[in-house]
C-alpha cells in the first residue's frame, strides 16, 4: 500500500498548508501582522513622481537629489540657505484651494514638488524633511504657527515657517517663502509666534515608525508624515 | 480509550479552544483599541495644556497652577513640565494603581502607552517641554469587566452546550451500548435479536447481527423439529400420538425414582372394551377417530399443567399419568365426565384410578389398576371408573396440619441432597441438590411434600430457603458448584425474581458456583417468564439448565438466547440407550445442535455403566441418575 500512504500524507500536508494559510490571511486581517517598508528610498520616489505627475516632473525630483548630494556634509547654515532658496524657486505659492481643491491640505514634498506649487505648511514639511534627511537633528527643528501681517497693512493671516533651534533656549533662525531669505525671529517683527511642534514624541521609542494605527491618519501633521512613509522619504 | 470518553474530551476541548480563543482575541484587540485611545488622549491633552500654557505668563506659578488644574481631573498618572534643558520645573504624579483589578490580569495585560509630548513656546523661544500620561486605573477596570461579562456568558454558553451535547452523546451511548452487548451474546454463541437504532452506521451492523441471528433461529427450529419428529416416531404410537408401551414404562420408572416433585400423582387406565367387535359394526375410520378423541381428552384432562402422559399399553388400553394431581375424588368425577362425553352408543370406557407415591414399585401400580380394571369391566354402566385407594400411611390428615408442618419445616430449613453430574472423566461438573424437608421428625423427599406446598403457594418459599442453605454450603466448601431446582410458580413470581437478586448480588462470588435447574416447559408464558428471569440474573454469572427435556427440545430456538448452560434430557429418551439404535440417533442430534450454541449436554436417570458408556460414546457432555456415582 506505498501508494496509499503517499497520496494521504501529501493530503496531510496540503491540509496543514491550508490552514497556514487560513491561519496566516486571519492574521493579516486582524492587524497582528504588518508589513513596513520604511526608509528613505529614491528609486520609489522616482516611481511614485513619475506614476502621479509624469515624467516631465522627475527633473525637479533629480534637482532635489543632487542637492541633497552637493549638501552632505556641509555646515548647517548652508545647508538651511541652499535647502530654503531651493524650494522658494521650484515652488510656487497658490493657495490649496487651487491646488488641491480643499481648504488646508499637507502635502508631502513629493506631492509639492510635482505639483510645483504650494502653500505655507508644504513649504515648511518639504524643509523640514530635506533638513533631516541632511542630517540635521529632528529635535533642533519645529514647525511653528504664526500670525503674520501682510506688508505695511494690518491686515492679518495665518502662517506657518519653519524654525531651526541651534539649542533648545536658542533664539531661532526662520525659514519662511514670504522673506526670501533666513533671518533670527526678533527681525521678523511681521510674525507672532504661536504654537510650534515638531514629529518628535509622535514616533515610539525613537525609532522612525510610526505606529500601525488607522486613527493617525485623522491627524493632518500625522497624516502627511504616513503619506511620506510610503512615497518613500522616511 | 471509550468512544465516549473521547467524544467528550474533543467536546470539552473544543469548548476551552472556543472560550481560550474568544478571550485572547478579546482581550488582545480590546487592549489595541483602549491604548490607542489613551495614546491619542495623551498627545492631545498634551498639546491642549501646552496650547493654553504658551498663551499665558510664563511664570512659575501660573503654569504649576495650570498643570495643577488639569491633573487634578483624576485622570492622569503624571503631568511633568521640564525645562529646555531637562530640569524638572512643575511635577505631578499620582499613586501607582487604583482599583480592584487583581494583579495577575494587570500583569498579562500590562499597557506599554508613550507619554504625549509638548513644548511650551514663550515666543519665539521654547519655555519647556510638557509629558503628560493618562492613568490606567479606567482602562484596566472596564477591561477586566468585559472579561468577567465574556467568562460568565461563556459560562452559561458552556453549560447549555454540554447540555446538548449530553443528550447528544447518550442518544449515540444508548444504542451503542445495545449493539456491543449483542455483539457478546453473539460471540457467546447466544443468538439474540435487539431493536435497531436510528443511527446509521449502528443500523447497518445491527441489521446483519439481527440477520444472522435469525438464520440460527431458523436452523434451531427446523433442526429440533426434525429431532422431534425423530423422537415421536421412536416412542409415540402413530395413530393416536399417545407414548408407546416402552415409553410410557421408562418415564413412569423415571417419575417414580425420581426426587423431585413429579415423584407424586395419579395414574389411571382406560379400555375401550370389546375394540375388535366395535371394528367390524363402526368401520375402522370411525374407531379410529374415537380414539384420537380418547387421547386428546385424556391428554387435556390436568389442564393448562401441560405434564400428563398419555400412554397406550396395547391396541385397546389406555394410561395416564398425572404428575403432582393429588385430588383423587376430584380426578375421578373429571374423568367420569369426559369418558361420559366421548362415549359413543353401544361403546363402554371402564376405567381404574389410583394414586401413586415415590418409591411406589411399578408392577405392583399396575397390577392394581389391573385389577380395579376388571372390576368395572364387570360393572354394566357405560363409562365406569373405580377408585382404589392405596394403603399408605399419611403423614397428616388435615389441610391445617400440612400447612403448619409445612411452614415450620421451611421455617427450620430444608436439607439438601447431593448426587453428581459427572462427565466422561469422573470430574464432577455440578452437584444436584433437591430440597427435603423434616415432616413429623423425618426427612422427605420432594415428591412427597410438593403438591401439597403447590397447594399452598409455598414454592416461592421453599426455593428461596433452598437457596439460602445452598449459598451456606458453597461458602463452606469453595470448590464446589451446586445445582438446585427451581419451580415454575417461582420464575413467575416477580417479587421472588427480585429478593432472589438482591440476595445474590450481596454475594456474587458465590453466585456464580450456583447453577439453577429451570423446569422445561412449552406453555409460552412460562417461557416469557423464564426469560425475564434469566435476563434478570444474567449479570451474576450463575448458571441456567433446563431439565427433564424431552418434547421440549423443540423450543430450544426460543430459549438458546437467555444464555443456557446445560439441557438435562429426560430419563426417558435416556433409558436403554445402549439397546436403541432410533435413541442414540435423537440423542447424537441433539447433542450436536446444543454444541454449537455452546450449550452442556446432560443425561438424567442413567442406571448403568451399559447406558453410560453409550452416552459418553455418543458425545453426551455429563450424566446423572442411580447408576452415576463419585468412585
Amino acid at each position: 500500500m506505498p501508494n496509499g500512504s503517499l497520496v494521504s500524507r501529501s493530503m496531510v500536508s496540503r491540509r496543514a498548508l491550508l490552514g497556514a494559510f487560513g491561519l496566516l490571511s486571519l492574521g493579516a486581517g486582524l492587524g497582528l501582522l504588518s508589513f513596513p517598508a520604511s526608509a528613505f528610498d529614491p528609486e520609489r520616489l522616482r516611481q511614485r513622481m513619475a506614476m502621479l505627475y509624469g515624467q516631465g516632473r522627475l527633473d525637479v525630483l533629480e534637482a532635489w537629489f543632487a542637492l541633497l548630494e552637493r549638501l552632505a556634509g556641509h555646515d548647517v547654515q548652508t545647508q538651511l540657505r541652499e535647502v530654503n532658496d531651493f524650494f522658494n524657486r521650484h515652488i510656487r505659492w497658490v493657495d490649496d484651494i487651487v491646488t488641491w481643491g480643499e481648504e488646508d491640505f499637507w502635502a508631502t514634498p513629493l506631492e509639492a514638488m510635482g505639483k510645483g506649487q504650494g502653500d505655507c505648511e508644504d513649504y515648511s514639511i518639504a524643509k523640514y524633511v530635506t533638513l533631516k534627511q541632511l542630517g540635521v537633528p529632528g529635535e533642533r527643528l519645529r514647525m511653528i504657527y504664526v500670525r503674520a501681517r501682510l506688508g505695511r497693512s494690518q491686515v492679518t493671516q495665518a502662517h506657518m515657517v519653519l524654525g531651526y533651534y541651534a539649542t533648545p533656549d536658542a533664539e531661532p533662525q526662520i525659514l519662511d517663502n514670504i522673506a526670501p531669505s533666513i533671518s533670527p525671529a526678533s527681525q521678523r517683527t511681521d510674525l507672532d509666534p504661536l504654537f510650534s511642534f515638531n514629529s518628535e514624541g509622535l514616533w515610539a521609542g525613537g525609532s522612525s515608525q510610526s505606529r500601525a494605527d488607522p486613527l493617525a491618519r485623522l491627524s493632518r501633521w500625522r497624516g502627511v508624515l504616513e503619506r511620506m512613509q510610503s512615497q518613500g522619504f522616511l | 480509550m471509550s468512544l465516549i470518553k473521547q467524544l467528550w474530551l474533543a467536546i470539552i476541548a473544543l469548548l476551552l479552544l472556543s472560550f481560550i480563543g474568544s478571550l485572547a482575541i478579546s482581550i488582545t484587540t480590546s487592549r489595541f483599541y483602549i491604548e490607542q485611545e489613551i495614546r491619542i488622549k495623551n498627545e492631545d491633552n498634551a498639546n491642549a495644556l501646552a496650547l493654553s500654557m504658551s498663551q499665558l505668563d510664563k511664570d512659575i506659578v501660573t503654569q504649576e497652577l495650570l498643570i495643577a488644574a488639569q491633573f487634578d481631573t483624576g485622570y492622569y498618572r503624571e503631568i511633568v513640565l521640564r525645562d529646555t534643558g531637562g530640569e524638572v520645573l512643575v511635577e505631578r504624579l499620582a499613586s501607582d494603581y487604583r482599583g480592584d483589578v487583581p494583579e495577575w490580569f494587570r500583569g498579562l495585560v500590562d499597557f506599554d502607552i508613550p507619554p504625549g509630548t509638548a513644548t511650551v513656546q514663550d515666543g519665539w523661544q521654547q519655555f519647556g517641554t510638557l509629558t503628560l500620561q493618562s492613568h490606567y486605573s479606567f482602562a484596566y477596570a472596564s477591561l477586566w469587566r468585559s472579561v468577567i461579562e465574556l467568562a460568565g456568558w461563556f459560562l452559561l454558553a458552556a453549560l447549555a452546550s454540554l447540555a446538548v451535547a449530553a443528550v447528544l452523546v447518550s442518544s449515540i451511548k444508548r444504542p451503542l451500548a445495545r449493539v456491543v452487548a449483542q455483539a457478546r451474546d453473539i460471540s457467546r454463541r447466544r443468538f439474540t435479536t435487539i431493536q435497531e437504532p436510528s443511527t446509521r452506521e449502528l443500523r447497518d451492523v445491527t441489521q446483519a447481527m439481527n440477520a444472522l441471528s435469525d438464520s440460527v433461529r431458523q436452523m434451531l427450529t427446523q433442526e429440533s423439529q426434525k429431532l422431534d419428529e425423530l423422537r415421536r416416531d421412536l416412542q409415540h404410537d402413530r395413530l393416536t400420538g399417545a407414548l408407546d408401551r416402552n415409553a410410557f414404562m421408562a418415564r413412569l420408572s423415571a417419575l417414580l425414582e425420581g426426587d423431585d416433585a413429579r415423584a407424586t400423582g395419579a395414574l389411571a387406565m382406560v379400555r375401550v372394551q370389546a375394540l375388535a367387535a366395535l371394528n367390524d359394526r363402526l368401520g375402522h375410520d370411525a374407531v379410529d377417530t374415537l380414539l384420537v378423541e380418547l387421547v386428546n381428552r385424556l391428554d387435556s384432562l390436568d389442564g393448562d399443567a401441560q405434564t400428563a402422559l398419555v400412554g397406550r399399553l396395547n391396541g385397546s388400553d389406555f394410561i395416564l399419568a398425572l404428575p403432582r394431581q393429588t385430588d383423587l375424588d376430584a380426578l375421578h368425577a373429571h374423568l367420569r365426565q369426559t369418558l361420559a362425553d366421548i362415549a359413543l352408543k353401544d361403546v363402554r370406557l371402564p376405567a381404574a384410578l389410583t394414586a401413586y407415591s415415590p418409591q411406589d414399585e411399578r408392577s405392583a401400580l399396575m397390577a392394581t389398576l389391573d385389577t380395579a380394571l376388571a372390576e368395572a369391566e364387570a360393572a354394566h354402566a357405560t363409562a365406569n371408573v373405580v377408585i382404589r385407594e392405596r394403603e399408605r400411611p399419611a403423614l397428616f390428615t388435615t389441610h391445617a396440619a400440612w400447612r403448619s408442618a409445612l411452614e415450620l419445616a421451611i421455617l427450620q430449613g430444608p436439607d439438601l441432597g447431593r448426587y453428581p453430574v459427572l462427565n466422561a472423566y469422573q470430574r464432577v461438573i455440578h452437584f444436584e441438590s433437591p430440597a427435603r424437608l423434616e415432616l413429623d421428625t423425618q426427612w422427605q423427599s420432594a415428591g412427597v411434600f410438593i403438591p401439597w406446598l403447590a397447594r399452598f403457594g409455598l414454592e416461592p418459599a421453599l426455593d428461596m430457603a433452598v437457596i439460602k442453605r445452598a449459598l451456606e454450603q458453597l461458602r463452606a466448601e469453595p470448590e464446589v458448584r451446586l445445582g438446585v431446582n427451581l419451580s415454575l410458580a417461582a420464575i413467575m413470581d416477580a417479587q421472588f425474581t427480585n429478593e432472589l437478586r438482591a440476595l445474590l448480588e450481596k454475594s456474587p462470588a458465590l453466585a456464580a458456583r450456583l447453577c439453577f435447574d429451570l423446569p422445561a416447559s412449552q406453555d409460552p408464558r412460562a417461557i416469557a417468564s423464564l426469560r425475564a428471569f434469566c435476563s434478570a440474573l444474567r449479570h451474576l454469572e450463575c448458571a441456567f439448565g433446563l431439565e427433564h427435556v424431552g418434547a421440549e427440545f423443540t423450543r430450544l430456538a426460543d430459549l438458546q438466547d437467555i444464555g443456557l448452560a446445560y439441557l438435562k434430557v429426560d430419563a426417558s429418551l435416556v433409558r436403554g440407550i445402549h439397546a436403541s439404535l432410533e435413541q442414540q440417533t435423537l440423542l447424537r442430534g441433539m447433542t450436536t445442535l446444543c454444541h454449537s450454541l455452546g450449550i452442556l449436554v446432560i443425561a438424567e436417570g442413567v442406571v448403568d455403566q451399559q447406558e453410560l458408556t453409550q452416552l459418553y460414546r455418543i458425545g453426551v457432555d455429563g450424566a446423572t441418575g442411580p447408576g452415576v456415582r463419585l468412585s
